[in-house]
């Protein structure tokens, strides 16, 4: 062997803790004791966690979160390597059933810090202001207690933050441009583009995705090695670990990692006194805390609530309108691949670099509501063989000759919107888990307008394909993100929490992440999930001592924080077009 | 690494029957195994591993250089594992110490119960999938040749696999009745699939270009290869005589995922 570009890994042993090829901090970061009764304790330091955190610390919260994964040293713990990346992903026991079972883990559950934000591939399209009142417009669905104009400025501002690198006009939704310039296109890109420019349809180049295109002070820019969904170890793709947590901790916060939540406990005034957690031999432990965030995404979330329960609250906490748990959505991922002659090579560039939100809204000429988006997608060769297995049946010799040709494909990604069912829910299995914890058990069924619209979907991804060129198009159904199960809403007796994140039932007991969502569009939720923390943020500094020892409610909308943001991430970038 | 490809050594193992060789696709005859098949000569992912980051190399390398002891299954479950994988993912053309570990890999995650984070409601614990799964198998074999599976020629082991495949199973309805036929396939290709296609020689097979940082990928466009890459170079081949595997049927017109997998007739078509 060549002696290596770069040598050995190796800790400076000073606390010097890597999170990139350059960045990095100091440990130990500051430890709150058991005892002491924090202001904030946030269970889940993922994609909401990491903001709330770096938030309410830089406004000068006493604030933990834990983390029932670890925190990751870059450097020494992330690989390039399908195979090798497991432990980024959720892989606690989970069973999953209802006529539409769906697959968990790597597909869409993060654990560690920075969540589902390591693991993402880090689209991050804003959703439409028609995903604010899908009730209103097509009588399915819901609505959201507020409207797009509310969010946008949070997505605004978090553009900035991860920053996400796209075209400088992008047309759907709400148009509008991006701070970092589009990255270049892959062979998947171009097929995307050829097959959409075929048929008429405009489609987005380069973006929007939370990837850097130009280096950006401790973080560098993009090599497009590919790996994105097994962890950027080049810092190039923003996740909280990177974007956020460094400013909370420089700011006093403290991540307590391989700290498994299992129950909330409620004291007898009604309100939550703090969090009971098994560290990571197993032992159990409690934190005081005079207001908690439950962050702990769509599946985690739920459960934690309904692992909760105690007298007067037999049905889980925050659970009177018997909503926890419940309209759990997830997205149509079907992946279309098609066969070129000329080779693609689509584990080159970013999975993410391309896509169309043509077909994003409710057309009154489909027989069903709503709509999808085509993105790019590169499966590296364990997840593409796999595709092969359930969209050619293949195996055996068949098996060893498609993934010979493995070069010679591209796939594209659908993303369709399925609407909030009731009976799609999260509850408690009687299997538990390594603590002993009752295991989540997912019920999950396609209704007709969801069979309507993936059926459509599939066909108009398999014709841009066509359009691109490709001589052979095949496709493996499949699911990707997770939202709802704890929904935000006005009305207390159908929803979980009101529009700042807040439990309906109990005063100090707040649920920020991807479980707030009452729909989901066909848009990626990552960038939402982020913005919805940073404004529930304002919200809680806004009304400072007050969510501690009073049970008012006041829905006034908080005036945004910019200058909590990390430093220098706003202020930069395209002048915004109208 | 030099511009000019190197054919790799070809040779006849001892272990290996000609009609269980591919073909070459216009003489017929026996292509003879090699240790890189594919089209992609010469090309070595492992070359490369100055250019990786240390994590990354001492993973890989693990992988290759430790094969790890099987410990989960008794040495009959293993060897009767071993003759599926043979089916599951045929290595003929590989020379024997070229072949890529399947059934290890499969042990060492049965034997930590290590899962993926989720578990069917049709489908046991992934221990107890493979138990179940060995019974079945070799009553399909016994109900269609009075064999049990080990014992067949393998093309009547390839066709007992093909019913399992095609989820239509002769024998063993109780034990299907409580284990999804479709979910166990797909349990049982994917663990296959993650012990061979994690594997940098299976990458070489297949043009892959494997870890990239920190040195980075250049060329993204047109399916080009970066300048220690190397172009395809196609050959036609048939698979092997006695074997069924080499076909492929699409799916696209099953759109949800459970249509597609689970035998689940499609009522909204």
């Amino acid at each position: 062997m060549k002696k290596p570009l770069l040598g050995p890994f190796k800790s400076r042993g000073d606390g010097h803790h890597a999170l990139g090829p350059m960045q990095h901090i100091y440990l130990p970061m500051r430890r709150f004791r058991d005892t002491d009764e924090v202001d904030y304790l946030i269970v889940g330091c993922g994609s909401a966690g990491g903001v709330l955190l770096q938030r309410l610390s830089r406004a000068g919260f006493r604030v933990v979160a834990l983390e029932a994964g670890p925190f990751w040293n870059t450097e020494r713990d992330w690989v390039s390597d399908e195979s090798g990346s497991h432990k980024l992903y959720w892989e606690d026991l989970r069973i999953t059933g209802g006529t539409d079972p769906l697959a968990f883990g790597a597909n869409n559950s993060g654990k560690g810090v920075g969540g589902g934000s390591v693991h993402w591939a880090a689209f991050t399209p804003r959703f439409h202001p028609s995903d604010f009142e899908v009730y209103t417009r097509d009588g399915l669905g819901a609505d959201w207690p507020f409207r797009y104009e509310t969010l946008r400025p949070y997505y605004e501002q978090l553009e900035l933050e991860m920053p996400v690198a796209g075209p400088a006009h992008f047309p759907w939704g709400h148009p509008h441009g991006y701070p970092y310039g589009p990255h270049p296109m892959g062979g998947v890109g171009n097929a995307l583009i050829k097959g959409c420019s075929a048929l008429g349809i405009p489609v987005s180049i380069g973006g929007p995705v939370a990837i850097l295109s130009g280096s950006r002070a401790d973080r560098p820019h993009c090599i497009y090695r590919g790996y994105c969904i097994q962890g950027c170890k080049v810092g190039a793709k923003a996740s909280t670990l990177i974007t956020h947590v460094p400013d909370a901790i420089a700011h006093g916060a403290e991540v307590r990692d391989y700290s498994m939540a299992h129950r909330i406990e409620l004291a007898k005034d009604g309100r939550v006194s703090g969090v009971h957690y098994f560290d990571r031999d197993g032992a159990s432990w409690f934190q005081r805390a005079k207001a908690v965030i439950v962050a702990g995404y769509a599946i985690e979330t739920p459960r934690l609530l309904l692992n909760s329960a105690c007298p007067g609250h037999e049905n889980g906490l925050a659970n009177s309108s018997n909503t926890v748990g419940r309209y759990l959505m997830a997205q149509a991922g079907n992946v279309v691949l098609g066969r070129f002659d000329e080779p693609v090579r689509m584990y080159k560039a970013p999975p993410a670099h391309a896509l169309t939100e043509e077909f994003y809204e409710t057309d009154p000429r489909n027989d069903f509501a709503r709509g999808f988006a085509i993105q790019t997608v590169g499966p590296l060769p364990i997840a593409f063989a796999k595709q092969m297995v359930s969209a050619k049946r293949a195996w055996g010799w068949g098996l060893r000759r498609e993934m010979m040709d493995y070069n010679h494909w591209a796939s594209f990604g659908l993303l369709g919107e399925i609407l909030p069912w009731s009976d799609n829910r999260v509850t408690l299995s009687e299997e538990r888990d390594q603590f002993g914890i009752r295991s989540p058990y997912i019920s999950f069924s396609l209704h007709d307008n969801d069979h309507k619209l993936i059926k459509a979907a599939k066909n108009k991804t398999m014709e841009v394909m066509h359009a691109a060129g490709a001589t052979e198009v095949v496709q493996e159904a499949r699911y990707a993100h997770l939202v709802g199960a704890a929904r935000m809403g006005n009305d207390p007796r159908t929803s979980v929490v009101d529009k700042f994140g807040r439990t309906h039932d109990i005063a100090n007991l707040f649920v920020c992440d991807g479980s707030i969502l009452p729909t989901q569009g066909s848009a990626n939720p990552g960038l939402t999930i982020q913005a919805l923390a940073a404004r529930t943020a304002d919200y809680l500094i806004a009304q400072g001592d007050t969510i501690f020892n009073s049970s008012k409610r006041d829905q006034t909308e908080p005036p945004m924080r910019r200058e909590l943001a990390p430093p220098d991430t706003w202020g930069h970038g395209v002048p915004r077009l109208k | 690494m030099s511009k000019q490809t190197r054919k790799s050594a070809r040779r006849w193992p001892l272990d290996v029957d000609s009609s269980l060789l591919p073909r070459d696709a216009r003489t017929g005859e026996a292509i003879l195994p090699s240790e890189q098949p594919g089209y992609y000569p010469g090309y070595s992912t492992l070359s490369q591993q100055a250019y990786w980051d240390k994590t990354t190399r001492d993973l890989v390398n693990e992988r290759v250089n430790n094969i790890p002891r099987v410990r989960h299954f008794s040495a009959e479950s293993a060897r009767f594992w071993r003759a599926v994988f043979d089916h599951i993912l045929p290595q003929t053309d590989r020379l024997p110490e070229r072949r890529i570990p399947i059934l290890e890999r499969l042990d060492e995650r049965l034997f930590n119960n290590r899962g993926v984070g989720y578990r069917y409601e049709k489908m046991p614990p992934d221990r107890e999938a493979y138990r179940l799964a060995e019974i079945a198998i070799n009553e399909e074999a016994q109900s269609r040749y009075n064999a049990g599976f080990v014992d067949l020629p393998y093309l009547q082991q390839d066709l007992v696999l093909q019913a399992i495949h095609d989820g239509k199973p002769a024998g063993a309805k109780p034990i299907w009745k409580q284990m999804s036929i479709g979910r166990f396939w797909l349990l049982l290709l994917q663990d296959a699939i993650e012990a061979y296609y994690s594997h940098p020689w299976a990458w070489d097979e297949i043009g892959f270009g494997g870890p990239a940082y920190p040195r980075a990928y250049t060329r993204l466009e047109r399916g080009e290869p970066e300048p220690w890459e190397v172009e395809e170079q196609r050959y036609d081949w048939d698979a092997p005589r006695y074997s069924v595997s080499d076909t492929t049927e699409s799916t696209h017109h099953l759109h949800s995922e459970s249509r597609q997998n689970e035998f689940i007739p499609d009522e909204s078509q």
